[in-house]
């Protein structure tokens, strides 16, 4: 049977909660657009959502090894619903000291899995880029692997707290819009055209980019294991040329 | 002149000072702005250096002529000059693009030190106190300016510099013959016995140019170790030497020696993180690091009669002497090894790397393959081995920044 929640967090804790209560094993969980085969069986259960559940959980394996589930949770990870499901039925066992339980191949892999998104989202909080809208807007488009919108926003509503500005996750249709009080992530797939006016700042950067490095020391190997390929879309300084080559 | 031709002048001026983290500070931010502790890196550069902060000149006029650099007074290149206004502007319209974590201010000196201080200290004390910026900045000390002015500078910026440029006051007689080595540890100790959350929060670092000179890597590392110990130094940056102008007393070298600079940062990352000392991986019969294997394996080479190493039983520090961990993995293994017994399967999980740890560590007894086989030779050839087929021979650069 797979189980199917809502596409949240809470409502994963909460429906594992309950096939852990039940003792039900599940041959996987997946959220409610999941598209089956003919040959599965698919069950939504109704479950009043228990408001202490993340706390409960928190107590009892500390935040460290809870925050393991939730950024395996943010990640794109094929069965995250069932790693995560096995992590918490072991963390009966192991309480707080599942995430050291490497051993464990369900807990090595969430730890791997969670390190991951961490990586992304740093990595992002560098290579964001905005460019200004007539109206002082600043607007980004990201493509990352996992959601990490959250992360980000968290980080740049801290950062640019004078500033509008509005991040687009075009993988997921999210946006993420920070109005300098409060900040908000909404499913959209507003679309906004990249603006004709040229971007002073922008062509000087792109000089700044290009200076910078030192042709005698040239090493694109290393350049591409810091900065992928796959994150140079949005990436202004790196030259339309060398992204259509490679 | 436009502002985009002084941007790119002065940024090929500035380019050649290896510095650009961005870490080390928590300053909580202003009306725009804040800085990570980490440190964000947020472009690589052709040459695949991470590009974290606007690293530019204030002028590359100088009244020097040190041999080596590119601003010397006798060059005949294109010179420019920012205004403190022009500074902030680019910084700010930066950093709300996220472009950068902050500024990186150095200068060519211009009239005298104290008069090229003075500018740094304006351009800085705009950008904090006008624009209320909030980022990351790393200034440079320029030396021989008055006290009091160290003092302000260092009140404004989350990391101060002054480089020692050549590890020997021989050399620095030879190329830079304007500079003394004391008037950069004047500096550094002023700033040592300053240090505050306030004062130059992020600490301070150096950079030591490597190979335009005859010092051998001994004489570097222990000028860097000195240096650690003496004025807690946060980072010491190594560049190798690329010939820009022509003099007979420079080095006659196509090349910059990369493969050198890659060692001597890994003896660094030894020296701060791994407990060892420079008496451990270097001495006057060994004086130069060998190119072919990096310094931990060649030390644990020489070493053997201390491996194999038990993964389950040997202490933290002993662990960090294994070829393939890392601090990360060593406190992984500690922390792992209370709750279950480690095994080779168990150690690739945690993120050892085992094409190199294997030669040197026992799991609960066992080596890796048969005990007859822990012999010099053996593990030697096979390192080499391994380094042959990972790295290509051009560009050695490791992910040390
Ligand atoms: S002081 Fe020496 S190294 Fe510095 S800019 Fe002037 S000539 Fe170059």
């Amino acid at each position: 049977m797979i189980y199917l929640y809502k596409e949240n967090f809470i409502d994963l804790l909460n429906l594992i909660n309950y096939l852990l209560k039940n003792k039900v094993k599940p041959e996987n969980i997946k959220n409610e657009i999941y598209m089956k085969t003919l040959l599965e069986e698919t069950y939504y259960p109704v479950i009043a959502e228990d408001k202490n559940l993340s706390e409960r959980i928190i107590n009892k394996i500390g935040i460290e090894s809870f925050l393991i589930v939730y950024y395996v949770f943010l990640s794109n990870a094929d069965n995250k619903e069932l790693l995560i499901y096995k992590y918490l039925l072991s963390s009966l066992k192991y309480k707080n000291k599942i995430r050291f339980m490497r051993n464990i191949d369900c807990v090595n892999e969430c730890l791997k899995i969670s390190k991951y998104v961490k990586t992304e989202a740093h990595k992002f909080k560098g290579f964001v880029r905005f460019s200004e809208l007539d109206n002082g807007v600043l607007y980004s488009q990201i493509e990352p692997e996992n959601n990490i919108m959250l992360l980000l926003c968290n980080h740049f509503k801290r950062r640019l707290k004078n500033e509008c500005w509005v991040i687009k996750d075009n993988r997921r249709n999210l946006v993420g819009i920070y109005d300098k009080k409060e900040c908000y992530i909404l499913d959209s797939d507003i679309d906004i055209k990249k603006f004709d006016s040229e971007d002073y700042y922008e062509d000087m950067w792109k000089e700044f980019y290009k200076t910078i490095g030192i042709k005698e020391r040239k090493n694109d190997r290393c350049r591409m294991n810091f900065m992928p390929k796959k994150y140079w879309k949005y990436i202004v300084e790196v030259s339309d040329n060398e992204k259509s080559s490679v | 002149m436009d502002l985009k031709e002084k941007l790119v002048i002065l940024a090929d001026s500035a380019k050649y000072d290896a510095s650009c983290s961005s870490s080390g500070s928590k300053r909580k931010g202003d009306s725009i702005g804040n800085t990570a502790y980490s440190g964000i890196c947020h472009s690589f550069a052709s040459d695949g250096r991470c590009i974290s902060l606007l690293k530019i000149l204030l002028t590359n006029c100088c009244i020097y002529d040190c041999k080596y650099c590119l601003n010397r007074r006798s060059n005949n290149i294109k010179r420019a000059i920012f205004t403190p206004e022009e500074i902030c502007t680019i910084t700010i319209n930066f950093y709300k693009r996220n472009y950068i974590e902050g500024l990186f201010l150095s200068s060519g000196i211009i009239k005298n030190p104290d008069y090229t201080m003075n500018l740094i200290i304006e351009t800085v004390y705009l950008l904090r106190n006008k624009y209320h910026f909030g980022g990351y900045i790393h200034a440079k000390a320029i030396p021989g300016a008055n006290k009091n002015l160290l003092n302000k500078l260092g009140n404004l910026v989350d990391r101060l510099s002054a480089n020692v440029e050549l590890p020997t006051e021989k050399g620095l007689k030879l190329l830079a013959p304007n500079k003394s080595s004391d008037k950069v540890t004047e500096i550094m100790s002023y700033v040592n016995n300053n240090r505050s959350t306030k004062f130059v929060p992020a600490g301070q670092s150096t950079q030591m140019i490597i190979g335009a000179t005859d010092e051998t890597d001994l004489d570097i590392m222990n000028k860097s170790e000195n240096m650690y110990n003496r004025y807690k130094l946060k980072r010491v940056f190594y560049s190798a030497y690329i010939p820009v102008n022509k003099d007979k007393l420079l080095p006659s070298i196509n090349t910059p020696p990369l493969i050198r600079e890659n060692r001597l940062y890994q003896a660094d990352w030894l020296l701060r993180y791994y407990n060892f000392k420079v008496d451990d991986i270097l001495d006057k019969n060994n004086p130069n690091f060998n190119l072919l294997l990096d310094p931990k394996c060649d030390w644990a080479l020489r070493h053997l009669d201390e491996f194999p190493k038990e993964i389950n039983k040997c202490s933290y520090f002993d662990l960090l002497k294994i070829p393939g961990i890392g601090v990360t993995c060593a406190k992984r293994i500690i922390s792992s090894r209370k709750y279950f017994s480690i095994d080779f399967k168990d150690l690739k999980k945690i993120g050892v790397v085992l094409k190199r740890a294997k030669y040197f560590i026992t799991c609960n007894g066992k080596y890796f393959i048969s005990n007859s086989n822990f012999k010099k030779d053996f593990i030697e050839y096979n390192l080499l081995l391994e380094d042959n087929n990972s790295n290509n021979s051009s560009g050695k650069q490791m992910s040390l920044f």
